[in-house]
């Protein structure tokens, strides 16, 4: 189930042949198809649009794309970044958080996926080849939730065997329950499934059009029924009235569906925006809280919880997590090594010891289960 | 339309505003106009059953009231001619070719054009907007009709203050009660386009932040305090307020300020001498600074500082490690936690 009911779909005539494009039509069967003879054009005349981002959850845009689609997660400066690869067979998310950076980086109003698949696959096969490290990690959830459309298009169905030849991780990235395709697929422990979670009235205040925590647990606990490897990430946590109860009962709840065995990372991000970001969603969501925080500019330009705010939120959820269970792997995300230090302790000297900590993370997971 | 007729002002309806878009009208320039030569251009009227109804020229019709005039030169359509919506846009063209508006006026007329003439948003962006030299933007558009609501008092402010569409979209997120507390608060004050920005911004979050009132806000004593003396000026007191507005918008940054500031304090730093920390204590390390006039203060300075690495206080301040450690604010994490966490032995 989408989130918003998709109103038109744009097609580009290039795009007219895909069989991508033919499965989406077929899904899709009653909603009005305008032809297009060059997307440029589209996205021109769709100016002014009042909320662009609103608006582009509506209108799908079916193309092709000829440039990379396969990039390194931008990351950020001065920060310890993870070596993770982004996927982008879609931008803009049919979801709609108030926190969500696309809001500030996306200038057209149309969800738009990319039908030139064999493109894509070849593009990743090629990345592959040329002597990456062993077990990459590759995610497509950068531009968009990864599993947002899979009830009209199943991109994992194509991308979950894909990856299950290769010696690389898929990490698919979602906040929604779309895991049926998954199930009875072959991954080899290839792909990880993993969830955003965030304490319901966190969810509920914020990230609209999203599944509720529990439909997530339970998508999450029938994924790893299958065998899926699972990977949860709490970013990004928001500070608020009862935050501390609210992560720590969250915490709980998870572990008392999923074995923490199955997991085999964990993330934590406190919530950080570039400054262009905060006129956009306070003005698409006036209720917002989450910019009532004390949020500080950072060496990136990104603005951040104050670091004793920050430190004080990790500590306390890498306490509940190894509460949990102590093999449990948990990382920060665009986090300085400063604030590494000050949570566990110690930090990687740099991102590619972070990156080769996830190899011998994977390996040892993969020999595990 | 009939030709020119001179009618009686008697015979006009003052009170009836249906195609009045004025706010603060300056008639002292008209009334010395008309007072030497005249008036020149009739005025627009429509024939009611009883009376007449002015359309366009309120102006004029006031200071000839004023002045003692009795009949008018005007042009009257029948009751029965043009509708209401199209004798409003004739009179804002009309007005438009004499005076142009201020923003209120603006205001007033998109509301009446949407509200009271029932148009369409996308009807009002698309055709009327430029008429007002505005870019056709919803946006737009509702930030004058949201100014068309407020209190006459903010109106007044919004002109004399010249304040912008991004100011008039913060007022507006305001209720009428918090502006009209504002008004008295920001006359006191000296504020340009981007601190009156900065002061709406902060006092709508510390509001939303302590679930209290802008009004509460400003009626805190500590603001109340500055705004009452009078022999601090309107920028110092503007700086002093915002000071108060920071520390209740950032309580942790103010008590690491003032931590920090203690701990300086403690080590008596000589004249000239001053040491910063890094911006939003984002980052280790200190910055120090110093200004010296002759070799002799250098050497005083120099020797001061070699000696400072050793007191305790110091190696506090620039987080010193082994200081640290024996200073956390924070529970510490046993190495049981440490080890496991990613994998790494510490």
């Amino acid at each position: 189930m989408l989130p918003f009911q998709i109103e038109r779909i744009y097609l580009d005539e290039k795009a007219e042949t895909d069989w991508v494009s033919q499965t989406i039509l077929k899904a899709l069967p009653e909603v009005p198809v305008e032809r297009i003879g060059d997307k440029r054009i589209l996205i021109k005349q769709s100016h002014p649009v009042p909320d662009p981002i609103g608006t582009g959850k509506k209108n799908l845009l079916i193309t092709h794309f000829y440039g990379r689609r396969l990039k390194p997660c931008p990351g950020t400066s001065r920060h310890i970044c993870c070596g993770y690869y982004v996927i982008n067979p879609i931008t803009n998310c049919p979801m709609d958080c108030s926190y969500c950076v696309l809001q500030g980086y996306l200038n057209n109003p149309f969800l738009t996926l990319y039908s030139n698949w064999d493109d894509l696959l070849q593009e990743v096969e090629s990345f592959l080849a040329i002597g990456r490290p062993p077990l990459s990690r590759l995610g497509t959830g950068e531009l968009s939730d990864s599993l947002a459309l899979e009830s009209i298009f199943p991109i994992s169905q194509f991308l979950v065997p894909f990856f299950a030849k290769k010696n690389a991780i898929l990490e698919l990235k979602t906040k929604s329950t779309e895991v049926e395709h998954l199930l009875s697929l072959d991954h080899r422990g290839r792909t990880v499934v993993s969830w955003s979670l965030n304490p319901p009235q966190v969810i509920e205040e914020e990230e609209r059009g999203t599944a509720s925590l529990e439909e997530r647990i339970d998508a999450a606990k029938r994924c790893q029924e299958a065998g899926y490897p699972l990977g949860f990430h709490f970013d990004p946590m928001i500070d608020h009235e009862g935050w501390e109860k609210g992560y720590e009962g969250l915490i709980n709840f998870l572990f008392s569906r999923i074995d923490p065995k199955r997991v085999v990372w964990i993330s934590l991000g406190g919530f950080r925006y570039p400054a262009q970001l905060k006129g956009i969603a306070e003005e698409r969501f006036p209720k917002t809280r989450i910019f009532l925080g004390e949020l500080f500019p950072g060496g990136d330009g990104k603005f951040r919880y104050f670091k004793t705010i920050r430190v004080e939120m990790y500590r306390k959820m890498v306490k509940w997590l190894k509460q949990v269970s102590p093999d449990l792997f948990v990382y920060l995300c665009m986090e300085s090594q400063e604030v590494w230090k000050e949570v566990f302790g110690w930090s990687p000297q740099n991102s590619q010891q972070l990156n080769q900590l996830f190899e011998e993370r994977v390996r040892e997971f993969l020999r595990r289960i | 339309m009939n030709a020119i007729q001179k009618i009686l002002l008697d015979q006009i309806d003052l009170s009836d505003e249906t195609f009045s878009v004025n706010f603060m009208p300056d008639l002292q320039s008209l009334r010395s106009s008309i007072e030497k030569i005249g008036l020149i251009q009739p005025v627009l009227l429509r024939k009611k059953k009883n009376d007449y109804q002015i359309v366009c020229g309120f102006r004029r019709i006031w200071v000839l009231k004023e002045l003692g005039v009795f009949e008018i030169p005007a042009m009257v359509f029948e009751e029965k001619g043009p509708s209401d919506l199209e004798l409003f846009v004739l009179s804002l063209q009309e007005n438009l070719t004499t005076r142009g508006f201020n923003a209120v006026e603006k205001a007033i007329a998109l509301q009446k054009l949407i509200h009271r003439f029932q148009l369409e948003h996308s009807e009002g962006v698309k055709t009327y907007l430029h008429l007002f030299s505005l870019e056709p933007n919803e946006k737009i558009l509702n930030t004058y009709l949201s100014l068309a609501e407020m209190e006459d008092e903010t109106k007044r402010f919004v002109l004399k203050a010249e304040v912008s569409r991004s100011n008039i979209r913060l007022l507006a997120q305001m209720s009428s009660e918090d502006r009209m507390a504002l008004l008295p608060f920001l006359s006191l004050l000296k504020l340009g386009e981007n601190r009156l920005r900065e002061m709406f911004t902060l006092l709508s979050e510390i509001s939303r932040r302590e679930r209290i009132s802008i009004k509460g806000v400003i009626d805190r004593p500590d603001i109340q305090g500055i705004l009452s003396q009078k022999e601090l000026t309107p920028i110092q007191r503007t700086e002093r307020v915002k000071r108060v507005l920071m520390n209740l918008r950032h309580p942790k940054m103010k008590q690491m300020e003032e931590e920090f500031d203690r701990k300086r304090k403690a080590f008596n730093l000589p004249a000239g001498v001053s040491v910063h920390h890094p911006p939003y204590f984002e980052g280790k390390g200190l910055k120090m600074e110093f200004q010296f006039e002759s070799t002799e203060e250098y050497r005083t300075i120099l020797s001061y500082l070699s000696q400072l690495a050793d007191k305790e206080e110091f190696k506090e301040l620039i987080q010193d490690p082994k200081s640290e450690a024996r200073n956390s604010k924070f529970e510490t994490i046993s190495n049981d936690q440490i080890s496991n966490v990613p994998n790494k032995k510490v």
